[in-house]
């Protein structure tokens, strides 16, 4: 049973990111291979003001939420300026970046052996300390993040980042400033892969860089490839298929190491397989 | 210290131009960046390393197979993957994301075969000083092979029949076809030179510094910035950004620390994607 | 806004001179044909004065901006939002060009009238919630055509919309024009029929090899066009 939760925890993570890479990537039609960097400045944040400063567990979160924002801002400002193929670069060059300053600022991250000890949550004299706790917070956060990701997506300016992505110069042409708007999902898409991050480092207590790299974000976009890209469901359901997958590598009793190596191999051949024979995911909502 | 920061320079932008030297032949003709790219050199590197330490071979021959193996396997990965989906006229994205899925599952399994740790095979490891300089055999050897393979690229996409099919893909693909040239075997011819020169790129860099997984992610992401700054699908272009990446890398690393050398890298791509997106060379 | 001026608009393409210093006054109230052989640079010369390429040179009085001078288009190979609905595609031009204020939309229902009553004009009000990909070619042009009238702009510049519509298709395109003329808007209309532009057009301007070889009413340039025509033995 606390194995179940332990799972339903990790898929609520993944949902969160999941459904913030989705606005970027499904409806606007950026291709980020950075969400992992976002992921790790939410948990980094979340780790420094906990442990080294002793911040209570929210308030921590929200630094995260303005470091990311900032982060993304800068990148992002550059990034827009351009679509496909060079964004996917640019942002595959920041997660590199970002994962060897989580390694070499030691004095600040811990380096390579990352930082241990963070605490669950406490909320005025409640602690999340149980499992159980724990998800009915980590669901709250996902049941608001879609709630936001679906009002985005419904209102005019979820109609301007598809159209954005279905033919941009159209849309320059009728006088929308397009930077504007990929820079302002870029950042609400970060934003929200930080609150996965600190999650995710209240839970599981230590991180280090391992998780934040370029395998993190090939996982992000492997959950919503799969799931089907520009459908908020999609991303829920790639999430939970592919944090249970390859818990069958564990069951079947592969040695831990050995078990992390195939399930990339895993994730990369589904990325190959569905970009073969079916693109657009499960749910199919999207041709592309 | 000048001289030798320009002869370290040197020898890291030879291994940079290789990669990217394939890298922007896959480019200029298929109009996709292959992710893959790094991760099959690599696969170059391993081979050998398994052909000279595990089973003994001589390291001429080793390089030879290892050589085959790179170029191969990117034969086998356009056979099987990227010609399918140019016969599907997937988007750009489909492409990326099929060749990201590729890379990661190689060097996943690269992982598995060889494991994380770092492998060591230098043959030669003894250094010569020359005026004032060091460098070593493995150094000497990339130089001239850079500057082997590097002409004989030129020569055959400008001097030979295969070269000037290619040219013509690279310029139009639908007239191309129209015109009679079969796309598909130039394409896979195509795929195995760039691989079988990103194999090279891989077998040195393992002889100089040893091999590890994640090696491909760094060939690939410099040769990718090399070709970029230099102009993305111009040969020339590939050397000469990897010459300006090579040198800024180094003296980043002289004057600040050598951890930082990615950050350096980087920040000259943004620098170029902010000012000259199109390179320094157009193509 | 009575005219717009475009003076010493170029554009070449590999030495090829695409557009070759055009200059000229289109006026309000008016539709001004535009005709010429393919490759004249009649779409290019569209192009450049809607921004989706740069040009080489070129001014425009007044300048493009959204608050003096708003523009709107169809495109020749149709440009239509294909994974949105048809209503999607309309209401794209309707809302206000800002990321706070699309976040915070307020004007929903008015947009949804306008997009209401410029779909029913074309005939697909019906299928506002079917995808646009959907939609047979005919109907994707009046889509598009559609979503060029839905937005309330000083130019409008359509390139070759009546190609490949039927007549019951191109009546409600002339009658949208015509709509347009009376509301006293510019109106630049491509087009590689003869007789269409002599029918519609109040001014005429003949294009070749990117320049303007003759401009006037329809009648007199059209007369000068076939002498050339028939001279050249195009």
């Amino acid at each position: 049973m606390e194995y179940l939760l332990h799972l339903f925890i990790l898929i609520s993570i993944c949902a969160i990111l999941g459904i913030s890479l989705n606005l970027i990537l499904g409806y606007t039609g950026l291709l980020s291979i950075t969400h992992a960097a976002f992921y790790g400045i939410g948990a980094y944040a979340t780790a420094v003001m906990m442990v080294t400063h002793s911040f209570p567990f929210f308030p921590s979160l929200l630094a995260g939420l303005v470091l990311s924002g900032i982060f993304a801002l800068g990148i992002g400002s550059i990034l827009s300026r351009f679509s496909g193929d060079y964004f996917a670069l640019g942002s595959f060059g920041f997660n590199i970046i970002v994962s060897s300053l989580f390694i070499n600022l030691q004095g600040l991250t811990g380096g390579p052996l990352g930082i241990s000890g963070i605490d669950r949550p406490s909320f005025f004299g409640f602690v999340f300390s149980d499992r159980l706790a724990f998800l009915a917070l980590a669901i709250f956060f996902v049941v608001m993040i879609y709630l936001l990701s679906q009002w985005i997506v419904r209102s005019s300016f979820g109609r301007t980042l598809k159209a954005i992505r279905e033919d941009e110069k159209v849309v320059q042409v009728f006088g929308y400033k397009t930077l504007h708007y990929k820079l302002a999902i870029f950042v609400i898409g970060a934003m929200m892969a930080s609150v996965a991050g600190a999650l995710f480092a209240s839970y599981s207590s230590y991180i280090d860089p391992s998780t934040f790299d370029l395998t993190g974000s090939i996982f992000v976009l492997a959950v919503i490839v799969l799931g089907g890209l520009a459908n908020t469901k999609g991303a829920v359901f790639g999430a939970i298929f592919l944090v249970l997958l390859p818990e069958i590598f564990r069951f079947v009793g592969f040695p831990s190491a050995l078990a992390a190596e195939l399930r990339q191999v895993a994730y990369g051949l589904t990325l190959v397989l569905l970009m073969l024979y079916r693109p657009q995911g499960f749910i199919g909502a999207y041709k592309f | 210290m000048i001289p030798q920061l320009i002869l370290n320079s040197l020898i890291a932008a030879s291994i940079y131009s290789l990669v990217a030297l394939g890298f922007n032949l896959i480019y200029s003709t298929t109009k996709f960046f292959n992710l893959s790219h790094g991760v099959v050199g690599l696969i170059g590197g391993y081979v050998t390393f398994y052909f000279t330490k595990t089973l003994g071979l001589e390291i001429i021959p080793s390089v030879i197979v290892g050589i085959l193996a790179a170029g191969l396997c990117g034969y086998f990965l356009d056979k099987l993957v990227f010609r399918k989906l140019r016969n599907k006229h997937a988007s750009d994205m489909v492409f990326l994301i099929a060749s990201l899925g590729l890379m990661t599952a190689l060097q996943a399994g690269l992982a598995i075969v060889f494991t994380n740790q770092f492998k060591l095979f230098s043959i030669e490891t003894k250094t010569i000083h020359f005026f004032g300089l060091m460098i070593t055999y493995v150094h000497i050897m990339t130089l001239v092979v850079t500057v082997i393979v590097t002409a004989g690229l030129i020569s055959l996409l400008k001097k030979t029949r295969f070269g000037k099919m290619v040219r013509a893909i690279g310029d139009d693909v639908e007239v191309s076809t129209i015109v009679g040239i079969d796309t598909n075997k130039i394409l896979s011819r195509v795929f195995f030179i760039g691989s079988a020169i990103a194999g090279v790129s891989g077998i040195l860099s393992g002889l100089d510094v040893g091999l590890g997984p994640n090696m491909g992610l760094s060939l690939l992401l410099k040769g990718v910035i090399a070709s970029i700054i230099g102009g993305v699908g111009n040969v020339y272009g590939g050397i000469l950004g990897a010459l300006l990446l090579a040198f800024i890398e180094n003296i980043g690393a002289w004057q600040i620390s050598g951890e930082w050398k990615d950050l350096f890298s980087f920040g000259l791509l943004i620098v170029f994607l902010l000012f000259r997106p199109q390179g320094i060379l157009r193509k | 806004m009575s005219h717009l001026e475009i003076k010493n608009f170029s554009k070449q393409f590999d030495g090829i001179k695409a557009v070759d210093h055009v200059s000229f006054s289109f006026e309000s109230g008016k539709i001004t044909g535009i005709i010429g052989p393919n490759g004249s640079g009649k779409s290019t010369l569209i192009n450049l004065l809607t921004g989706v390429v740069q040009s080489d040179s070129g001014v425009m009085i007044p300048q493009y901006n959204q608050t003096t001078l708003s523009i709107t288009r169809t495109f020749q190979e149709v440009r239509i939002l294909e994974q949105m609905t048809v209503i999607d595609n309309i209401l794209i031009v309707l809302t206000k060009r800002s990321v706070w204020v699309s976040i915070f939309e307020t004007q929903k229902e008015q947009h949804f009238k306008n997009a209401k009553k410029v779909l029913e004009k074309v005939g697909l009000w019906e299928k506002r919630n079917e995808l646009a990909a959907n939609l047979s070619y005919g109907q994707r042009k009046l889509l598009e055509i559609a979503r060029a009238v839905a937005m309330d702009a000083t130019v409008y510049f359509f390139d070759e919309p009546f190609a490949g519509l039927f007549p019951e298709m191109r009546k409600i395109v002339t009658s949208l024009l015509q709509e347009l003329k009376k509301k006293d808007k510019i109106i630049v209309l491509v087009e590689h029929n003869m007789e269409l532009i002599r029918e519609l057009s109040d001014v005429c301007l003949v294009m070749d090899s990117g320049k303007v070889l003759a401009h006037g009413s329809p009648e007199k340039v059209l007369l000068q066009t076939e002498v050339i025509e028939t001279y050249l033995g195009k």
